[in-house]
């Protein structure tokens, strides 16, 4: 029955012929597990496409309705919290497949004449997934949202000249609201789609016309070649399959909620971005004052020009061995090693969290409960009747001395006028732990 | 221009796979894109379709006091009522005539004529609901007296409770004699 309907197609579109062409393109070297990324990203893409567009059957652009439209979608709407789980996560999978696409043709050479428009047009393609990236993390308009689309407009700003016009034409006027959003979200569903597929088809019209580059031996790649179809489909197949599980289980075991509704007013909130832009959200804070501008647009113009131009600032037309191009590796490297670094670093200050013992903790709150700041003073809080206990574990680090202190302050110290506190054992052990701790940091 | 920089390397062995190799990673495409296609579809469509299933959980509303009207003479009860539309809560104007028995029972009807669903008003001289927009009359207990009405007025279920008139709104499909709920 199938193969009716395809000899009924075939014989007026001629599909066998264009199926040979399709997919008998030639590999040089044969197929290969390292050349899946490309594959990787285009599914990723056009799974964001599908659970973007199903998103926007309830999601409204406007900043009254957009919250609640998100929320509405996440608890009410069947499977909603699927769709935008996979959209979520798919997101993160396709910047990272994107990464390793780049890494893997950079590594083999494969921008080197004559490929070097692919090479541009996957640097124009890669610049547009993370404008979606930036344009899709307005649209919950929750506090997250909003603010770090505040921070990432101001720093457009920084550009001279026309820094501040650009600003304007982003938020659509004085303030970031409801034409920004709307904005985003035309730019976001209809502009950038629009953009991506035409470089999409662009960029696999060119590996067609100049045919895929292959090993950087010469030799490897001249001895067999071997068609896309089927050990390359293969391959790319089963990487979708494992790409996708990954996502579905994402979307149904780790949740991401919305943080409070968006509040202009509330400018203590500090927003954080997504993963794969905390490396330069890291940076950042390192550039003050007036060097600040380097960091804001000149060194992203330039790493973006620099990557763009590669293929023509790279002197070596012909050598694809990474083991012969140090000066194109070692510059790799130390991009990725920069990144990965602060990438690190941020990770390590958002979500190390400082070990507290319990036990001081406890003395801590302890000290608060029984009102001792009515007369002790500690780092200038509290009353001056008794002794300043800022560094009490430096002054007396002896344990028994305050357990014994605590039971019977008089036995101790003749002549205070501290009353006797009646504790558990227990509270004796914490609360003096909490006073030992109070030390100097050396 | 040397081999190198060249798109098809010229010569070298074609891999050509056949046979139960090649039968092998057909079907691995195929199963993953049937899977990957079904662990979509089915999602998606629920998705798509799940509202259209949904049926609006019933609702007692208050109306009214039941002193607010006399009885055995009908009246038109305006309330705001608060509808859940998609993820909207909005306030919206209804109304429902209401007739107090002698009992103290009272009946609510839907204010939608049930020819065609326009809204009807009590003519007190003739003691009669009259539908202006195709003639339809009813009397104070509902039934058909002329007009292409083809049923009686709708009842809505309601009750008094401390003096209050709660009622459930439903709506019915016009135009047809037998009562279906929409």
């Amino acid at each position: 029955m199938a193969s009716r309907i395809y000899e009924w197609l075939d014989s007026r579109l001629k599909l066998a012929s264009l199926e040979k062409t399709l997919l008998d393109e030639p590999i040089p070297g044969g197929a290969s597990w390292i050349y899946v990324f490309g594959s990787a990203t285009l599914f990723l893409f056009l799974l964001q496409a599908l659970t973007g567009m199903f998103l926007t059957v309830y999601y409204t652009p406007s900043p009254d309705h957009a919250y609640d439209s998100v929320q509405f979608i996440e608890q009410q709407v069947t499977f909603g919290w699927f769709v935008r789980g996979l959209h979520h996560w798919g997101a993160s999978g396709m910047v990272i497949a994107i990464g390793l696409h780049m890494l893997q043709v950079f590594l083999y050479g494969a921008f080197k004449p004559p490929r070097e428009m692919m090479w541009m047009v996957g640097v124009v393609l890669f610049l547009l997934v993370m404008a979606f990236a930036f344009t899709g993390y307005l649209l919950p308009w929750d506090q997250t949202a909003y603010w770090a689309t505040q921070v990432g407009i101001n720093m457009v700003g920084t550009v001279p000249l026309v820094g501040e016009f650009l600003v304007r034409v982003m938020r659509g006027g004085e303030t970031l609201g409801a034409l920004t959003l709307s904005r985003f979200f035309a730019v976001h569903v209809l502009f950038l789609p629009a953009l991506i597929g035409l470089g999409i088809v662009v960029h696999l019209f060119i590996l067609r016309r100049v045919g895929p580059a292959g090993p950087w031996d010469e030799r490897k790649a001249a001895a067999i070649r071997e068609p896309f179809y089927p050990r390359q489909v293969y391959m790319d197949a089963v990487v979708m399959v494992g790409v996708f599980v990954v996502l579905v289980f994402l979307a149904r075991f780790v949740p991401f909620p919305l943080a409070d509704k968006a509040n202009p007013a509330d400018t203590s909130f500090v927003p954080v971005p997504e993963w794969y832009f905390l490396f330069y959200y890291e940076l950042l804070k390192y550039i003050h004052g007036p060097l600040e501008p380097l960091a804001t647009w000149v060194l992203p113009a330039v790493v973006i020009l620099v990557m763009l131009l590669w293929p023509f600032l790279d002197r070596q037309k012909k050598v694809r061995a990474p083991a012969s191009r140090p000066v194109g590796m070692a510059l790799a490297a130390l991009f990725l090693v920069s990144v990965f670094s602060l990438l690190g670093i941020s990770l390590k200050n958002l979500y190390g969290m400082k070990r507290t013992d319990p036990n001081i903790a406890h003395g801590q709150t302890l000290y608060t409960n029984l009102g001792c700041a009515g007369c002790h003073r500690i780092h200038g809080n509290g009353g001056a009747i008794g002794p300043d206990l800022s560094y009490e574990g430096d002054a007396r680090p002896d344990r028994q001395w305050h357990i014994n202190h605590f039971r019977d302050p008089q036995s101790v110290s003749p002549g205070s006028i501290m009353p006797k506190f009646p504790l558990t054992e227990a509270e004796l052990q914490d609360l003096t732990s909490y006073m030992l701790s109070l030390k100097r940091i050396t | 221009m040397t081999s190198s920089s060249q798109a098809h390397p010229p010569g070298g062995t074609s891999v050509s796979l056949d046979g139960t190799r090649r039968r092998f990673f057909q079907m691995v495409i195929k199963a993953s894109a049937g899977f990957i296609g079904l662990s979509l579809a089915v999602p998606f469509i629920g998705y798509l379709i799940a509202p259209a299933l949904k049926r609006r959980t019933q609702q007692w509303v208050d109306v009214a006091s039941t002193l607010e009207f006399p009885t055995g003479v009908p009246k038109q009860l305006d309330y705001v009522a608060t509808v859940q539309d998609g993820y909207l809560e909005t306030k919206t104007q209804k109304a429902v005539w209401a007739v107090k028995q002698a009992d103290g029972a009272v009946t609510v009807f839907s204010p939608m004529c049930t020819h065609l669903g326009c809204g009807y008003h009590w003519d007190g001289a003739g003691q009669q609901f009259k539908c202006p927009c195709h003639g339809s009359v009813f009397d104070i207990s509902g039934r058909v007296v002329a007009g292409p009405a083809p049923r009686p007025l709708d009842v809505l279920p309601s009750k008094v409770d401390n003096g209050r008139l709660l009622v459930v709104f439903k709506e019915f499909k016009s135009g047809v004699g037998r009562q279906i709920e929409l």
